[in-house]
C-alpha cells in the first residue's frame, strides 16, 4: 500500500502535471469539431438557428433524423436508396483496392521487374497531383468504357490508388527478404507466399489501406455528379451536398445536421476499431 | 560447355517466370492506373496546349502552344492575386504547423500516464484531416472557433494590437483548428523520427554533463532535421490539394465557363502543378543540404 503511494508520488512530479494538462487543453480544444459534431446533430430547430452558435445541445431530439429517414429527392427517390448505394459501393472498392494495392505492394517490394523504380515515380509524382483537374478526361474514359450509370464507374477509379500501393510498399518493405526466400526454397509458390506470408503480416497496413479507401468512397461526391445520370445510382454523399437545393427552406438546415453525423459516424467507428493498426503503419511507412 | 549453357537457359526461364510472377501481380493495378490516372492527366496535359470547346458530338481542338499559358499568367489577374495570397497564407501556416507538431511530439515522447489515450486522441485528425471531412465539418460551420465570437476575442486583439499585427492575428486564430487538425500525420511522423535515436546517447551526454537544454539542441534537434523536411513536403503537398484551395476553385469554374474553355483551364492546373514541383523541390534540396553539412 504504502509502496504504491510512494510509486505514484514518483510519477506525478510538478512539470508532470503541467504536461499533462497541457495536452489535455489541447486535445480539447481539438475534439471540439467532433463535439460539435454530435451536438449539432441532436439540436432542435430554434437551437440550429441560435447566434452565436453554442457548441452543446440544450435539448436534445430525434426529430432531425426522422425527418431525414422519411426524406426523398422531389419525391421520387427515398432516402434509404442512397444509403444502400452508399454501402454496397464503399464495401466492395475497400474490398478491391486492398487486394490490387496488397499485390502490387508485395512485387514492388520483393521482385525484380522492369520499370520498378519508374511505377514508383509515377506513384509519388500522382500524390501531388489533385484529382479535381482531370475530372474531364476521366469522365470521357468512363463514357467511352460504356461505364456511366453501372456501379463500376463508381468503384473502378478508386482501384487505382497510388496511395494505397505506397503505403503497401512501405509496410511490406519492413518484412525481412529472408523470409519470402525461406519459403521460396522451401518450394512455395508465389500465391502461397502471397496469401500465407505476406497477407497475415501486413495486417495493420491492411487497416489504415482500408479506412482511407473507406473515406474516399464513402464521401466522394464527384462520381454521383459526374458520372452518374440516373438518381438511382447516386450515393449518400451526393444526396447530403444537393440537399441543401433539394430541400427548400428552415427543413434543409436540420437534415443536413443529422446527415452530416451520418457520414461522420462510419469513419469515427471504423477509427476507433483500428486506430492502434493505424498509428502503427504509418510509424512504418514514415520513416525509411 | 554444356552445361554452363544449359544453366544460363535455367537461368534465363528463372528470370523470365520472377518477372512475370511480377508483372502478373501488377497487371491489375496498372490497368486501373493506366485507364483512371495515367491517361487523363496526359490528356489534360495535351490539352493545356489546345483551345478545345464542346460541340455538338465532342470536343473540336485546336492547337495553339503555349498560348494558354501565356493567357493564364500575363492576363488573368485573379489567378495571380490567389495565387500570391495562397502562398502568403502558407509562407504562415506551414512553419507554424511544423513548430507546433514537433512540440507536441516532443512532449508526446515523454512517459506519462494515460500517454496512449492522448496519443489516439492527437492521431484522430490524421485520418478525418482528408479533405472530404474536414470540408463537410466546415460546411456543418464547425471550423470556426464559436469562442471567437462568443467572447469577443477579435475586438480584444483590435484593441491591444496596431492594425496590421491584429489583422493577421485573428487570421490565424480562426485558422486554428486548421493549423491543430493538420498536424496529425505530421507528429506521427515527428514521433517515429525521435525512436530512431538510440537512448545511449542521450545518457552518454549526460553522463558528460550536458544540460536537457544542450542535449536537445546537439542530439535531438540534427538528428530530426531529414523529419523536418519530410514533414514540410507532407504539408506542402497536403495544403495544395486541399480541396478549399481558392485556386482550384478557379481552375474548376474555368472548366466550364464558354468563354475559357477547358484548355485554358488545364494550363492553370499544370502550372499550378509545376510551381508545387517547384516548391518541393526547394524545399528537398533545403533538407539535404542541412543534413549533409553536418
Amino acid at each position: 500500500m504504502l509502496n504504491a503511494v510512494r510509486k505514484l508520488r514518483k510519477q506525478i512530479s510538478f512539470p508532470r502535471i503541467v504536461l499533462i494538462v497541457f495536452l489535455t487543453a489541447v486535445g480539447v480544444f481539438m475534439l471540439i469539431p467532433i463535439i460539435f459534431l454530435f451536438n449539432h446533430a441532436f439540436k432542435p430547430l430554434n437551437e440550429l438557428f441560435a447566434y452565436p452558435p453554442t457548441i452543446l445541445v440544450k435539448q436534445p431530439t430525434w426529430r432531425n433524423f426522422e425527418q431525414l429517414l422519411l426524406s426523398s429527392t422531389a419525391g421520387l427517390v427515398p432516402f434509404t436508396r442512397y444509403l444502400f448505394n452508399s454501402a454496397v459501393i464503399s464495401a466492395i472498392a475497400t474490398g478491391a483496392v486492398i487486394l490490387v494495392s496488397t499485390m502490387a505492394g508485395y512485387v514492388l517490394s520483393k521482385h525484380r521487374f522492369h520499370f520498378k523504380t519508374m511505377i514508383m515515380g509515377l506513384i509519388l509524382i500522382s500524390l501531388m497531383f489533385a484529382p479535381e483537374t482531370v475530372a474531364i478526361p476521366r469522365y470521357l474514359v468512363i463514357s467511352g468504357l460504356g461505364l456511366k450509370d453501372t456501379y463500376f464507374a463508381h468503384i473502378l477509379p478508386f482501384l487505382a490508388s497510388p496511395l494505397a500501393v505506397f503505403l503497401m510498399r512501405q509496410f511490406i518493405d519492413q518484412i525481412p527478404a529472408s523470409l519470402t526466400e525461406a519459403a521460396k526454397l522451401d518450394g512455395a509458390s508465389d500465391m502461397y507466399i502471397f496469401t500465407k506470408i505476406i497477407i497475415p503480416l501486413t495486417a495493420p497496413a491492411v487497416a489504415t489501406v482500408s479506412i482511407i479507401t473507406f473515406q474516399a468512397v464513402y464521401l466522394d461526391v464527384e462520381t454521383s455528379t459526374f458520372f452518374m445520370t440516373k438518381e438511382t445510382m447516386k450515393t449518400l454523399a451526393y444526396y447530403a451536398t444537393a440537399l441543401v437545393v433539394n430541400v427548400p427552406g428552415v427543413a434543409a438546415t436540420s437534415l443536413a445536421a443529422a446527415i452530416g453525423l451520418i457520414m461522420f459516424l462510419p469513419n469515427l467507428i471504423m477509427f476507433l476499431l483500428f486506430q492502434r493498426k493505424m498509428i502503427q503503419t504509418m510509424l512504418h511507412s514514415g520513416v525509411k | 560447355m554444356n552445361s554452363e549453357k544449359g544453366r544460363r537457359k535455367g537461368l534465363f526461364v528463372f528470370r523470365m517466370q520472377e518477372y512475370g510472377v511480377g508483372y502478373l501481380f501488377m497487371l491489375p493495378w496498372m490497368i486501373g492506373f493506366a485507364a483512371f490516372v495515367a491517361f487523363p492527366v496526359g490528356w489534360s496535359l495535351y490539352n493545356s496546349f489546345n483551345t478545345l470547346y464542346f460541340r455538338a458530338g465532342g470536343f473540336s481542338y485546336t492547337w495553339v502552344g503555349l498560348e494558354n499559358y501565356k493567357r493564364v499568367w500575363f492576363e488573368n489577374s485573379n489567378y495571380r492575386i490567389e495565387l500570391i495570397t495562397l502562398l502568403q497564407e502558407l509562407v504562415i501556416i506551414i512553419p507554424l504547423i511544423l513548430i507546433f507538431s514537433f512540440f507536441v511530439a516532443l512532449l508526446l515522447n515523454q512517459r506519462f500516464p494515460g500517454r496512449g489515450a492522448m496519443r489516439a486522441i492527437f492521431f484522430l485528425p490524421v485520418i478525418f484531416a482528408t479533405g472530404q471531412v474536414v470540408m463537410e465539418l466546415f460546411t456543418q460551420g464547425a471550423g470556426e472557433l464559436p469562442f471567437i465570437e462568443q467572447y469577443n476575442i477579435e475586438a480584444i486583439i483590435h484593441k491591444n494590437f496596431d492594425e496590421r499585427t491584429a489583422a493577421s492575428l485573428v487570421g490565424i486564430l480562426s485558422q486554428a483548428v486548421i493549423i491543430l487538425w493538420y498536424s496529425g500525420v505530421q507528429i506521427l511522423i515527428f514521433i517515429a523520427g525521435f525512436q530512431t535515436i538510440p537512448k545511449t546517447i542521450y545518457e552518454a551526454i549526460r553522463v558528460d554533463g550536458a544540460s536537457p537544454w544542450e542535449s536537445f539542441w546537439k542530439i535531438t534537434f540534427p538528428a530530426m532535421v531529414p523529419f523536418i523536411g519530410l514533414n514540410a513536403v507532407y504539408t506542402i503537398v497536403d495544403l495544395f490539394t486541399f480541396p478549399f484551395n481558392s485556386i482550384l476553385g478557379i481552375i474548376t469554374s474555368n472548366m466550364f465557363s464558354p468563354t475559357t474553355g477547358y484548355g485554358y483551364a488545364s494550363a492553370m492546373a499544370w502550372l499550378y502543378f509545376a510551381l508545387v514541383l517547384l516548391l518541393l523541390s526547394v524545399t528537398l534540396g533545403l533538407t539535404y543540404r542541412a543534413t549533409k553539412g553536418r
